[in-house]
């Protein structure tokens, strides 16, 4: 069977890598994960996947958005969908949402951890759809 | 009058005395007799009367020369002429002497018992407001004692205080006041408050609360920048107002809350890493029993409890922060837990690497005591040393590589011991090394090689070596190995 797409899971905790893998996996999805954003994006380049998991606090407060905006800038990769999963919102006392923050997060969508795995097939499935559509 | 009224009859003429003494002894006076001059004043020196009846022309000492002599005693005391001649002359004589009336000879009973009856109202008269009197001065006294003791105790207050008038003049203050706010010109009274206050927000504060309406209580409470930007004052306003509730003016209270602020953002980002810290277990132990129960991933028994043993093992890691949470906030919480005992740290060093054997050789690392076995004794907290060996060397087990050596020395100066654990590790990073004491921090170098830790175990270990007035050093270079040397100042 083909596999139904192809997932870079980018997290520097390995239980959320291991346990998005498993869900998305047994969905048919092929998936590599990646621990840091650096390594992340070497995957991208080598991969091209077709959809990226990120998680928003990576090594340095920030990584997450540079890792976003280092491949939603670059012409290869930007049409690659990004869906950002974080514990980030209620820690530091505000809420990131899509609709006010999307613009520069230049993120797809957004999910806060720990994601039921429901919830993530149908937002990666969804999200994989809205690309396939804009081709 | 509620006690008979006290009188005193000064004549030489025994007729005119006895007269007296009947004719008032029948009102319910007390009646003294005194045949002249001297025998009176003796009587008056003796006791208090409240009139005092007296012939002008007496042998010794004249009615005059005794009216002067008896008002001396008491100026209260009503003197009533008695005088043969009865000329305006002698009449005004006696009353610029002090005499309160004369009674012309001869007189009836009734002309001296209604004369005696006015001078004793009059003398009450006088002793009432003479009384009223003194209460006044007394209490313009209090008054005044009241306004300097007021200043003094506003003067001597940390906090800023402000009264201004109704018609928003400054009136008072402190020099707190002067001090928060800068202000000018308090050497010209009666300005408007924008004369002395430059601060615009205090302003319209201080016009708003002297708008408000006289009947309601309202009261400000604002953050306000201080004269020179630099700190945070907290502005309580409210206005003064009478009995009956009319405005008579604002007072204005100043605290400067620049410190509390501070304190307060440590906390909340305190909190807020804490809760970050653990959220980051909890949301993993959740997504792992998640994926169990949602039943999308139909996996073998043993996939399934191999997830179980990792949400195991955060639940653990959670538990392990949790337990360091709660031994940082029981350093700070003080020394009342701290139990100060002179030990020897030699020992409990000893103890500890005993303990960590076992963990050691699991990855064939050597540990080497060396250093003196009678080191001076310091004072510190038993657990407490447990709990910074325990830290201090489980990171050097921790980070240390296969095959590695841990050696522990010790040192003495004429203050300190020293004690300095020595490690093969990975080291610390030029830019980690200033922050590893701090909350929650972690080397890069440690989180990309997995190894677990509540990012709190140096925090704890500072704090410990802190509260016992040392200090703590570290040496490191990467992938070469670090020194943590702790000084702890000798019992002498």
């Amino acid at each position: 069977m083909k596999a139904r797409g192809k997932i870079l899971l980018v997290d520097d905790d390995p239980d959320f890598l291991e346990m998005h893998k498993a869900v998305l996996e047994n969905h048919g999805y092929e998936v590599s994960t990646a621990a840091s954003a650096q390594e992340g994006l070497g995957r991208v380049r080598a991969e091209m996947p077709d959809l990226i998991v990120l998680d928003l606090m990576m090594e340095k407060h920030d990584a997450g958005f540079s890792f976003c905006k280092t491949i939603k800038t670059d012409p290869l990769f930007r049409r690659i969908p990004i869906l950002m999963v974080t514990s980030v919102a209620e820690a530091t006392g505000y809420r990131f949402s899509f609709e006010e923050d999307g613009y520069w997060m230049k993120t797809d969508d957004f999910l806060d951890k720990p994601v039921p795995p429901d919830v993530l097939l149908d937002t990666v499935d969804k999200l994989l759809q809205k690309r396939k559509e804009q081709e | 009058m509620n006690t008979p009224g006290r009188i005193l009859v000064v004549d030489d003429e025994m007729g005119i005395r006895e007269g007296c003494r009947r004719v008032l002894a029948e009102e319910g006076y007390a009646i003294d007799l005194a045949e002249d001059g001297f025998i009176g004043l003796e009587r008056a020196l003796e006791k208090p009367y409240d009139l005092v009846l007296v012939d002008l022309m007496m042998p010794g000492i004249g009615g005059l020369d005794l009216i002067e002599k008896i008002h001396e005693i008491d100026p209260e005391i009503i003197m009533v002429v008695i005088t043969g001649y009865a000329s305006i002359e002698t009449a005004v004589a006696a009353t610029k002497r002090g005499a309160y009336d004369y009674l012309p000879k001869p007189f009836t009973p009734e002309a001296l018992s209604v004369l005696v009856k006015r001078g004793l109202e009059k003398r009450e008269l006088r002793l009432e407001a003479q009384k009223l009197y003194q209460d006044r001065e007394q209490k313009l006294l209090e008054l005044a004692g009241e306004k300097s003791r007021l200043r003094s105790i506003i003067g001597c207050m940390a906090d800023g205080v402000l009264v201004t008038n109704r018609e928003g003049q400054l009136v008072l203050w402190n020099a707190a006041a002067v001090k928060m706010l800068k202000l000018r010109g308090t050497d010209e009274p009666g300005k408007p408050p924008s004369h002395y206050i430059t601060n615009q927000p205090l302003i319209e504060s201080l016009e708003k609360i002297m708008d408000s309406k006289e009947d309601s209580v309202s009261m400000i409470s604002r953050e306000i920048p201080s004269g020179d930007q630099k700190s945070v004052l907290m502005v309580q306003m409210a206005p003064v107002q009478d009995e009956q509730g009319r405005l008579l003016g604002a007072v204005t209270v100043l605290r400067d809350i620049t410190k509390l602020k501070e304190i307060d953002k440590i906390k909340s980002q305190f909190v807020s890493m804490v809760a970050h810290e653990l959220r980051s277990p909890l949301a993993a132990i959740e997504g792992w029993l998640g994926l169990l129960l949602s039943g999308e991933v139909e996996k073998d028994e043993e996939q399934k409890r191999q997830w179980l043993s990792r949400a195991k093992e955060r639940a653990q890691s959670l538990l392990a922060l949790v337990q360091d949470l709660l031994e940082i906030n029981k350093i700070e919480a003080g020394k009342v837990a701290q139990k100060m005992t002179p030990v020897q740290v030699f020992d409990i060093l000893g103890k500890t690497v005993e303990f960590f054997k076992p963990e050691a050789d699991k990855k064939n690392i050597s540990i080497h005591m060396k250093g003196s076995a009678s080191l001076p004794l310091v004072r510190a907290d038993v657990q407490d040393m447990e709990k910074l060996f325990t830290n201090l060397i489980s990171n050097a087990i921790k980070y240390n590589v296969e095959k590695g050596s841990i050696t522990i020395e010790t040192s003495l100066d004429s203050n300190y011991v020293g004690i300095h654990i020595h490690d093969t590790g990975i080291g610390i990073s030029r830019d980690d090394l200033p922050r590893i004491f701090d909350d929650f921090f972690r080397a890069e170098n440690s989180k990309m090689d997995k190894i677990s830790g509540t990012g709190l175990g140096l925090t704890i270990a500072k704090k410990i070596v802190d509260s016992h007035f040392g200090h703590i050093e570290v040496k490191s270079e990467p992938n070469k190995g670090s020194t943590f040397s702790i000084y702890l100042p000798c019992r002498t």
